[in-house]
């Protein structure tokens, strides 16, 4: 992984960790939503709205779209498909490790009623 | 398979037939080490561990493109049920994670489940992990439709 890909999964994943950009997100998975619905929908002031969708856009997850005064806000899923492509990467190496240490553990201590792991 | 759906802490298990001490005694013994954290593509691999709380591991796996140095600190040496320690690669992102290994006795036989957690933030991740599978569940209809499955 690149230093560019690795600093935007840290960022996602940095973005992920709080509960109310969560709450952020999952209200702008169902419809986009200007800076004053987001503000409206939390308990948490304007200002505070805005540190957290700063935050969001700042982790690639969030796309704020300009219409004359109204800032409308939409989801980016596409930095969380990278974060989940990096989970697969090690469900496969995690996978493979497991079979290599099985083979290596059951060569040297071999058992008589040896079962066959899944 | 959703990509969204999978955006948590990963898990992956095996049933080994043998027993824990000796799958656990596999994990912290620099000579198996060198045996079975080695990809297929690595021509060898190398270990030190230093196997206290607090003490260093690492992992050199050799691949023809160069060596690719893998370390970590041990935060929890139970044996033989469970050993959790920090993981930093330059595969994945150069920032530690942590990886926790259990060890389950069944009859002739240790499930071993290995759960694999990020945390660029601290624990921020893994504190949270309730909320994030929840947000991640209600991302996926909205996955589904809009974005494409990670390219590899």
């Amino acid at each position: 992984m690149d230093e560019y890909k690795s600093r935007r999964l840290d960022a996602t994943l940095g973005a992920l960790s709080d509960p109310t950009r969560r709450a952020i997100l999952a209200r702008l998975a169902r419809r986009d939503a200007r800076v004053t619905d987001l503000a409206a929908a939390f308990p948490i002031s304007l200002n505070s709205t805005s540190k957290h969708i700063r935050a969001l856009e700042r982790a690639g997850l969030v796309r704020r779209t300009v219409h004359g005064r109204e800032h409308v806000l939409s989801l980016d899923a596409a930095p969380l498909a990278e974060a989940s492509a990096w989970i697969e990467r090690y469900r496969t190496f995690w996978d493979e490790r497991l079979a290599a240490l099985d083979t290596y553990v059951t060569s040297r201590a071999p058992r008589p009623n040896k079962r066959r792991a899944r | 398979m959703n990509p969204i759906a999978t955006v948590e802490p990963l898990v992956v298990r095996r049933r080994i037939a043998a027993s824990a001490e000796a799958v656990f005694d596999a994990w912290l013994d620099p000579k198996a080490l060198a045996v079975w954290m080695r990809p297929g593509a690595a021509t060898r691999s190398t270990a030190t561990v230093d196997a206290r709380i607090g003490g260093r591991y690492e992992i050199v796996m050799h691949m023809p493109g160069g060596s690719v140095p893998h370390h970590g600190v041990y935060e929890a040496i139970e044996r033989p049920r469970r050993l959790v320690f920090t993981w930093n690669s330059p595969h994945a992102g150069d920032h530690d994670s942590r990886v926790t290994v259990e060890f389950h006795s069944q009859a002739g036989a240790t499930e071993v489940v290995i759960t694999h957690e990020h945390l660029p933030d601290g624990d921020a991740v893994g504190k949270h992990r309730g909320g994030w599978t929840e947000v991640l569940a209600r991302l996926d209809a909205f996955a589904g439709e809009r974005i494409q499955a990670p390219s590899r």
